[in-house]
């Protein structure tokens, strides 16, 4: 059985695969005895897992959160700061030009800075990241202003090439080659204070 | 009209400020996120502190959800960055993260694993993984999520959910054949 399809298993067990994965599983069970034995094993697993009855909070948690939220503000926007709150129905908008001003003013040249030896992760092109690839994905910390991220995107060397995502994450490119050692470490020294999510575009 | 619109249509009216539409989200949905944060934490406690800090954060930042996901997939990712943070916090250092060279997971572990259904023989030994591998397999089976789905939550490739879930299954066999063989009351 080859590894590809030892991958997919739990996927067909669990039934989330599309049609063209699960008719291609269908056929390496067909003929292989130790894959069923396997898909048996698989599915007896997802079997004891569901079958944990779980204690949630429940009422009591939801009578918390009511309390909670009682009071607390709603952010209209991920990168706006207290004093320059952007209303919701503009958010899109003034995200896509923020976007915009820091692509057009930093756009540039090519970084390398992925580990592509690393197993689990290839990029599409099957090398490391060139021009115009995410090295960086990061997420910033609620209230940080448009000004505070420009200041450490330039001080990195980096630009933002996508985002937000539906986690509010950014994908960073490295502009300055001279800044391709450094920038993860001036990125890395932010966590905490205004990026809350810092992750290098090498996995596993 | 699916689960993810109606979770859809509410979080919509969060993003107004509706607070019932917060009730009603978190009704559908704090079971599977609880069980999901538990299952990295084993902390029934800390795990509904977290829980309740995923759903404030709902609360706060509704308006960002931009419908290119499912609800459950935003508000799974936002409960992995929690777990992630409370980890380091406490200064957690990964349990297991070695893939075995060899595993034995032919017919005894399959043995094993029919001679030890109770859940919590399993939960044990989802215990001994590192959170990515426990992280992989709880939504993979716990969620029945799709690796796509798995793959956003965790903000990684494809191609590393399905590695990360066949290493963790590779490691669970090989913890349960464990168990029997020791006769270790989980």
């Amino acid at each position: 059985m080859t590894q590809n399809i030892e991958e997919l298993l739990p996927f067909y067990a669990n039934g989330t695969l599309d049609e063209p994965e699960r008719a291609e599983v269908e056929a390496a069970l067909a003929e292989d005895g130790d894959l069923r034995a396997e898909l048996e094993v698989l599915l007896a697993l997802r079997e004891a897992m569901q079958a944990d009855a779980v204690q949630s909070p429940g009422e009591f948690g939801l009578a918390r959160l009511m309390r909670d939220v009682e009071g607390t503000e709603q952010e209209v926007t991920p990168m706006a700061s207290p004093e320059n709150v952007v209303p919701l129905r503009r958010l899109r908008v003034w995200q896509i030009a923020a976007a915009l001003v820091l692509a057009a003013g930093l756009a540039q040249t090519v970084f390398v800075m992925t580990a592509p030896d690393q197993p689990g992760f290839e990029l599409a092109s099957g090398g490391g990241a060139t021009q115009g690839e995410a090295a960086f994905v990061v997420g910033f910390a609620p209230g940080t202003s448009e000004a505070e991220m420009r200041d450490l995107l330039l001080t990195a060397g980096v630009e933002i090439i996508s985002g937000p995502s539906a986690l509010g994450l950014y994908e960073l490119a490295i502009f300055d080659d001279a800044m391709a050692e450094s920038a993860a470490e001036i990125l890395r020294a932010a966590e905490g204070g205004i990026i809350d999510t810092f992750e290098a575009m090498a996995t596993d | 009209m699916t689960d993810n619109q109606t979770q859809a249509a509410l979080l919509a009216r969060v993003a107004e400020g509706d607070k019932q539409a917060l009730a009603a989200l978190y009704k559908a949905l704090e079971k599977p996120v609880f069980r999901f944060i538990r299952s990295r934490l084993n902390d029934s406690f800390e795990a509904s502190d977290i829980l309740h800090d995923v759903f404030m954060e709902v609360w706060r930042s509704a308006g960002r959800f931009e419908g290119r996901s499912k609800v459950q997939t935003w508000i799974f990712g936002i409960a992995y960055r929690k777990v992630i943070d409370a980890h380091r916090k406490r200064g957690r250092t990964d349990l297991v993260g070695e893939t075995p060279d060899s595993v034995d997971d032919g017919p005894n572990a399959e043995t094993c694993l029919a001679s030890s259904q109770e859940a919590e023989h399993v939960r044990h030994c989802l215990e001994t993984l590192k959170d990515d591998h426990r992280a992989a397999i709880a939504m993979a089976f716990y969620d029945d999520m799709t690796y796509g789905e798995i793959a956003e939550v965790a903000g990684v490739p494809e191609g590393t959910i399905k590695t990360r879930v066949f290493h963790a299954k590779k490691l669970l066999m090989r913890c349960l054949s464990g168990l029997v063989e020791r006769r270790v009351p989980a």
